[in-house]
């Protein structure tokens, strides 16, 4: 069961991934393109910055539940470490519950943020893209890492039990 | 509770959470909003939250981080490291301790086009250190150089320190990044110094390879052109106001794609792979700035960062006996945390004092890199010396540390020079500002 969920939660932060690594490689191509078309040709792309920050939004936002997966979030090691295997376990448990805790609360104000700039029809400055729905990509972007939270809190009790 | 009171029991908290092994980035945002709602209410946090997260996400000056991340990580994929290192090895190599030597002189090349430590190490140890077992070379210097050479990466720009320095102060990133250029070549020749006489007292450290005949030498010498001209595009093409910083490495990560795809050595896996490495770094970089943006605005609420810049200037001691104090802080901070961490942790506190003690925040920014460095290979939480165990995993920790050790008092020694001449920092930037 826990095995199953753990799949479902890694195949889908790595599907999210894939959305990240298109938004990073869109905005290596699209400021390229914008300082070659405005360098050599004198026509910049029109809303290159707007593009570059908003795909950063997306593979930022899009990424962090697969650098959770594989342990790219940087922690500090050495005290845990020294601690007998139950009492890190249970650790591991509070840990994992403040994470999500801190998760559940951005998804739940970021949607509030998105409908408020929805309401408010704010867009981007140049090329006047609205920016709620990035504001709500990335609450859909964050519950993948709440699952992986979940899944890791689950484990961490699951050790508590048996050792 | 007055404000300071809680400044400085949320700064106690984020210790706590880091000790119980919370992620640096979420361990700062959940101190931060705590703080914040105890302050100010919960309304106005919960609010800061979202919009610290939307901006901080969106900031157009940070989105020169992932592309410098993904320009390392193109460069290596693209086979540009090694050219580099084959060269190095042909004029070095026949020297004794000479492969360690041109590791050094390969680090701080690939440095040039790289600005993280880890990949640095990573990158170099993975092609070094099988060369130096071949011929003999002791575990303690091989790793040690290997690791302690990594550390170039972060002070030889362009640099992700130097960068996420640069934002939260303020300052410019051209000129941080143009003030680690005469440190780092000046720590480079320390870390060649420090090899050479560890084989001059103890020549069974490291034996000669076979020698490269002359021709072979200047035909290798092909091999860092590729390497110079990523440097040269980005790094110079920003000194002459062609691009922006971001623009520079996007420039750079692109170059290096085309560099990998004439000369036929970037595969459609290395490019997923290297560009999804370039990601996931980026992400944790970018998230540890949200952080430490959300953390930042409680510290300023507190206004702890103001009541110590003003204690310590009216403290009856000289300014630079200060500075000494804040970098033996930076220096034993450096054993805990991770490097980036450090940084964002601190700068918030300490660059208040340091703007009110007047010393250069450039040259600031070029000292906490060398003290960042010296975290980065010192026990327990040394990353370098954790990526060098990845790579030579028959080796123990111990012997990799103490292979370190005679690189720390290069490093030391630098510090120190700085102390005594700011100039090799701020000179360069100097010329930029004439």
């Amino acid at each position: 069961m826990v095995d199953r969920f753990e799949r479902y939660v890694t195949v889908l932060s790595d599907w999210l991934a894939w959305i990240g690594f298109a938004g990073l490689l869109l905005m290596m191509i699209i400021t390229c393109a914008d300082v070659i078309g405005a360098k050599l040709f004198l026509r910049p792309v029109f809303g290159a910055i707007d593009i570059v920050i908003l795909s950063q939004q997306v593979a930022m936002a899009f990424a962090v539940s697969a650098a959770l997966i594989y342990g790219r979030h940087v922690q500090v090691e050495f005290f845990v470490n020294f601690l007998p295997a139950r009492l890190k376990a249970l650790i591991d448990t509070v840990v994992d519950l403040l994470c999500l805790a801190l998760f559940a609360v951005i998804i739940w104000r970021l949607i509030l943020y998105g409908y408020m700039l929805q309401a408010g029809a704010e867009t981007s400055s140049t090329a006047r893209i609205p920016l709620y729905p990035f504001a709500y990509g990335i609450a859909f972007a964050c519950v993948p890492i709440c699952l992986a939270f979940i899944l890791n809190s689950i484990k961490s009790i699951l050790a508590v039990v048996h050792t | 509770m007055n404000p300071s009171t809680v400044g400085i029991i949320g700064i106690g908290l984020l210790l706590f959470l880091f000790l119980i092994r919370m992620p640096v980035a979420f361990a700062m945002a959940l101190v931060g909003v705590f703080g914040f709602s105890f302050l100010a209410g919960s309304g106005p946090a919960l609010g800061l939250l979202s919009q610290d997260v939307f901006e901080t996400l969106s900031s157009y000056p940070l989105s020169v981080i992932p592309m410098f991340i993904l320009m390392g990580s193109f460069a290596f994929a693209s086979g540009i490291s090694h050219r580099l290192y084959k060269t190095t090895y042909a004029w070095f190599g026949s020297l004794r301790g000479g492969l360690t030597i041109a590791t050094v002189v390969a680090c701080a090349g690939f440095s040039a086009i790289s600005g993280s430590t880890a990949a640095t190490a990573a990158t170099m140890g993975k092609i070094a250190l099988p060369e130096m077992r071949k011929y003999g070379y002791k575990n303690t210097l091989s790793t040690g150089t290997v690791a302690a050479a990594g550390t170039l990466g972060i002070l030889i720009p362009p640099s992700t320190i130097l960068i996420v320095y640069g934002i939260m102060t303020e300052e410019s990133i051209g000129k941080l990044f143009i003030a680690g250029i005469l440190p780092g070549i000046i720590l480079s020749l320390f870390f060649v110094a420090t090899v050479a006489i560890l084989c001059f007292r103890k020549p069974e450290l490291g034996p000669p390879a076979g020698p490269t005949p002359f021709k072979h030498k200047l035909r290798s010498t092909l091999g860092i052109i590729e390497a110079a001209i990523l440097f040269v595009l980005t790094i110079g093409g920003m000194f002459l106001g062609w691009f922006s910083p971001t623009q520079a490495g996007a420039i750079g990560a692109g170059g290096a794609v085309v560099i990998g795809l004439l000369r036929g050595q970037l595969s459609w896996k290395n490019f997923i792979e290297s560009g999804k490495d370039g990601l996931l770094t980026s992400c944790m970089v970018m998230f540890i700035i949200t952080g430490a943006t959300v953390f930042g605005h409680f510290m300023a609420i507190s206004n702890i960062p103001f009541i110590l810049a003003d204690w310590t200037a009216g403290l009856p001691v000289s300014t630079m006996s200060i500075m000494g104090i804040i970098i033996f802080m930076y220096f034993i901070g450096g054993f805990f945390m991770d490097s980036m961490a450090l940084v964002v942790v601190t700068i918030p506190i300490f660059f208040p004092v340091v703007q009110e003690l007047g010393f250069d925040p450039i040259w600031f920014g070029v000292i906490v890199v060398l003290v960042a460095e010296m975290g980065v290979i010192t026990p327990p939480v040394g990353v370098n010396v954790f990526v060098i165990k990845g790579i030579a995993p028959d080796i123990p920790l111990g012997t990799i540390f103490r292979g370190i050790f005679p690189f720390l008092w290069a490093i030391a020694l630098l510090i120190i020079l700085l102390m005594i001449f700011p100039e090799i920092a701020t000179f360069l930037p100097s010329l930029i500002e004439s």
